[in-house]
């Protein structure tokens, strides 16, 4: 990983390859995890479907929290989609990175402000568009000049800082979990002090890789929380 | 550098991700859930109802039996009345029959009486007036002397004090 991509321009875009094969491929084992778990579902789950009901539950139970009411339900599926997708963003990187040519070509999505800044995005705006449909465009809009209407300014900054905070606090946590495995990585190798150093890398990395696991965790559910509470306060009326 | 080409990127990625997993996954898995729930809320219904059953055929036998139970009182104490009943008519009628077969026999044997007593009377005329006849040899008006003993025999009868 060293901030040196392959670019493609496309249709006047310019696509950052490393981003678009990391997002193909963390999709495609998200679905394939979630199919395999989905097969025969059945009146009596057993193994894998127990799994699959467990992430369902919890990620439920995180829309529900923010949202007891009816309008919970419209979110499950994101919710559900949104934890896994980022949960296993973070942890793909972990464990993998490939560099060819001075190149990064795959790393963790996530670790990168724009992938971050996306999803965050995606969220904020599927929260503004609910809050339309479930409040009204003019309940939507009183939800800027409430509780007090001189509080207008700062309901608006707060859409912008929420959007930064989401998205950075991801962003900063998924990257430097790869610069330090990265750096780590580049310690054992360096020869400093011969094997030793090889030794105490490999265990160093290992204890890093479980810690940022436990991390890449954490921040996918706060995601999906943060995301959730935003959600909340457009969708719910008081 | 930033590149608007992986935002649309992702976005279309994460929006088939989504449908895909919504058709594969999570609608069937959540309704299944679903069915479950109702499963298990139906049951639970069922097991209720059936114990409210229960327990109205417990109380409802409890109480066919408490009247099971009076019936046979009653119907015990009927039939002892009711034989209690035909025992004293029974009795009563053999007392019944006892006086009348008693007093038909008093009443035969005071005609019986009579009747002796009558023929004796008329024996006893008879022969007086034969023994008259052949004593005075004089045939006296049979219904003359009829009355003339009949008369004499009640004065025997008013002597001896019966009759």
């Amino acid at each position: 990983m060293n901030e040196s991509y392959p670019y493609v321009k496309l249709f006047g875009l310019t696509f950052n390859l490393t981003n678009d094969l990391a997002i193909l491929i963390t999709a495609t084992l998200t679905f394939l995890l979630v199919f395999w778990l989905s097969r025969k579902p059945q009146l009596r789950p057993s193994g894998k479907q127990n799994i699959l009901e467990w992430v369902i539950d919890f990620t439920n139970g995180i829309v529900k929290q923010q949202m007891p009411g009816p309008e919970g339900n419209r979110f499950g599926l994101l919710a559900f989609v949104l934890f896994l997708f980022i949960f296993i963003n973070n942890q793909v990187g972990l464990f993998l990175q490939v560099d060819v040519g001075g190149k990064t070509w795959f790393r963790s999505p996530t670790a990168d402000p724009v992938i971050t800044m996306t999803l965050a995005m995606l969220v904020l705006v599927l929260s503004h568009y609910f809050g339309v449909v479930f409040k009204g465009f003019k309940g939507y809009l009183n939800g800027f000049i409430s509780p007090v209407p001189f509080l207008l300014p700062i309901n608006i900054i707060e859409e912008f800082t929420n959007f930064v905070t989401l998205s950075m606090r991801l962003y900063g946590n998924i990257f430097a979990g790869e610069v330090l495995v990265l750096l780590i990585r580049q310690f054992a190798f360096s020869g400093l002090g011969g094997p030793t150093s090889f030794i105490a890398g490999f265990v160093l990395e290992m204890v890093w890789q479980g810690f940022s696991v436990f991390i890449g965790s954490i921040q996918a559910y706060i995601f999906v929380t943060l995301a959730m509470v935003y959600t909340s306060h457009k969708v719910v009326s008081e | 550098m930033a590149s608007l080409g992986d935002m649309l990127f992702l976005l279309v990625a994460f929006a088939v991700l989504m449908v895909l997993v919504g058709k594969f996954a999570w609608g069937p898995v959540t309704k299944m859930m679903g069915e479950r729930s109702d499963k298990i809320n139906n049951d639970l219904d069922y097991a209720e109802n059936a114990r409210t059953e229960a327990q109205a055929l417990a109380e409802k036998r409890q109480a066919e039996l408490k009247n099971s139970q009076a019936d046979a009182v009653k119907i015990v104490s009927t039939a002892k009345q009711n034989g209690e009943k035909q025992r004293q008519e029974i009795v009563d009628a053999a007392h019944a029959e006892v006086a009348t077969l008693k007093s038909n026999a008093q009443q035969d044997i005071a005609q019986q009486k009579a009747d002796a007593l009558n023929s004796a009377k008329d024996d006893v005329a008879e022969l007086s007036l034969a023994i008259a006849t052949k004593i005075i040899g004089k045939e006296l008006n049979a219904d003359d002397q009829q009355a003339l003993i009949d008369g004499y025999i009640k004065g025997l009868g008013d002597v001896n004090g019966t009759h």
